[in-house]
């Protein structure tokens, strides 16, 4: 959820007001899901953030050939969406993708993930 | 300009810590910001703007959760100190005059003077609520930025939980948390420690010139006596 606190003095009141967009990163999580349904790992790859992007790849490997030997599974329909600041996780009935929310829009930080009791998810791409 | 310099004077204790205030609040926001953004760029995110930190709820939880336990300070102290002494403190009143005390003494119904509040000589709620308003409206504040803490470290903690690859969590569930306590008690414990060392120390320390302490050649055991 995104919180805007004009100024400090507002904190008193809580919460001065709430925009939350839920959509835009939800409709990043599905072009991705999209693109790798669609073997266009290379379109995929455009839409990771720039740290997972280069962390993806093995030495003498392109990130479209990570992405593909990653097998990531079907996405599906969003069934939820949390967006706290700058980061938002959404679940597909087949993912669960965690985001980022960069200047030129969102970008995903991890896919293929999978909950861990206590732990961070474990993930087949992440940063 | 006479009458200026006379406001000015006045008012300089007010004046003062307003000037330090904002001069705070703008030298943690600037400090805030600086720290935000290294951590910004080494989890591979981009750097923010001053004015997007500050209305970030990063900001806003770290201003909030030292407003609650300054305000509960305050709250605390004001209301304690009618009920409970400390023989020999200037903060303290004399043994013996615990509790509200009389309207005689705290001239208020018919025993109000002609300089006395309006609401002084009221009688019933309004008299009430003048009675007991700077409790009141202190311990209002403390709620109001315990609240505020509570919805800003949120919004912060579940970021952070976002960016650690983790499930976000309700509200509920965070005000039970390690989290949200360990930032409320770290702050009450130094705010209980200064009221305490102020309410011993002056017992037995002076500041000549200061309200805050005895006249310096005031006995240790004389009570409630300011100079």
């Amino acid at each position: 959820m995104r919180i805007l606190f004009a100024v400090p003095a507002l904190a008193v009141l809580a919460v001065a007001g709430c925009s939350v967009d839920t959509a835009s990163p939800v409709r990043a999580a599905e072009r991705f899901h999209a693109a790798i349904a669609g073997r266009q790992e290379q379109t995929a790859c455009a839409m990771l953030a720039r740290k997972t992007a280069d962390k993806l790849p093995a030495p003498g490997q392109t990130c479209a050939d990570a992405l593909r030997e990653a097998k990531l599974g079907p996405g599906g329909r969003p069934t939820s969406v949390s967006v706290w600041g700058e980061e938002a996780q959404v679940r597909l009935a087949g993912d669960t993708v965690f985001l980022h929310r960069f200047s030129d829009g969102w970008r995903v930080r991890a896919a293929g993930c999978r909950p861990v009791p206590d732990l961070p998810y474990d993930c087949e791409v992440e940063d | 300009m006479v009458a200026a310099v006379r406001r000015l004077k006045d008012n300089a204790l007010s004046l003062m810590f307003l000037i330090l205030f904002v001069l705070s609040v703008c030298g943690q926001a600037v400090a805030g910001l600086l720290d935000y953004n290294d951590r910004q760029v080494a989890a591979g995110a981009e750097p923010v703007s001053l004015l997007d930190y500050v209305a970030s709820s990063s900001f806003a939880v770290d201003v909030a959760e030292n407003w609650q336990s300054e305000y509960l300070q305050f709250f605390l102290f004001i209301m304690v100190t009618v009920w409970l002494v400390q023989r020999g403190s200037p903060e303290s009143k004399e043994p013996g005059e615990e509790g509200a005390e009389s309207d005689e003494q705290q001239r208020i119904g018919r025993y109000a003077e002609a300089g006395s509040p309006a609401w002084a000589r009221a009688r019933g709620l309004r008299l009430w609520v003048f009675s007991n308003s700077l409790g009141l409206v202190m311990g209002a504040i403390f709620l109001l930025s315990w609240l505020a803490q509570s919805v800003a470290g949120q919004a912060a903690y579940n970021a952070g939980r976002l960016g650690d690859l983790r499930d976000p969590v309700s509200w509920s569930a965070y005000v039970t948390s390690p989290e949200f306590w360990n930032r409320s008690l770290q702050n009450w414990q130094s705010e209980l420690l200064a009221v305490l060392s102020m309410v011993v120390l002056s017992i037995y320390l002076r500041q000549r010139g200061s309200p805050e302490s005895k006249p310096v050649g005031a006995p240790h055991a004389s009570t409630g006596v300011e100079g």
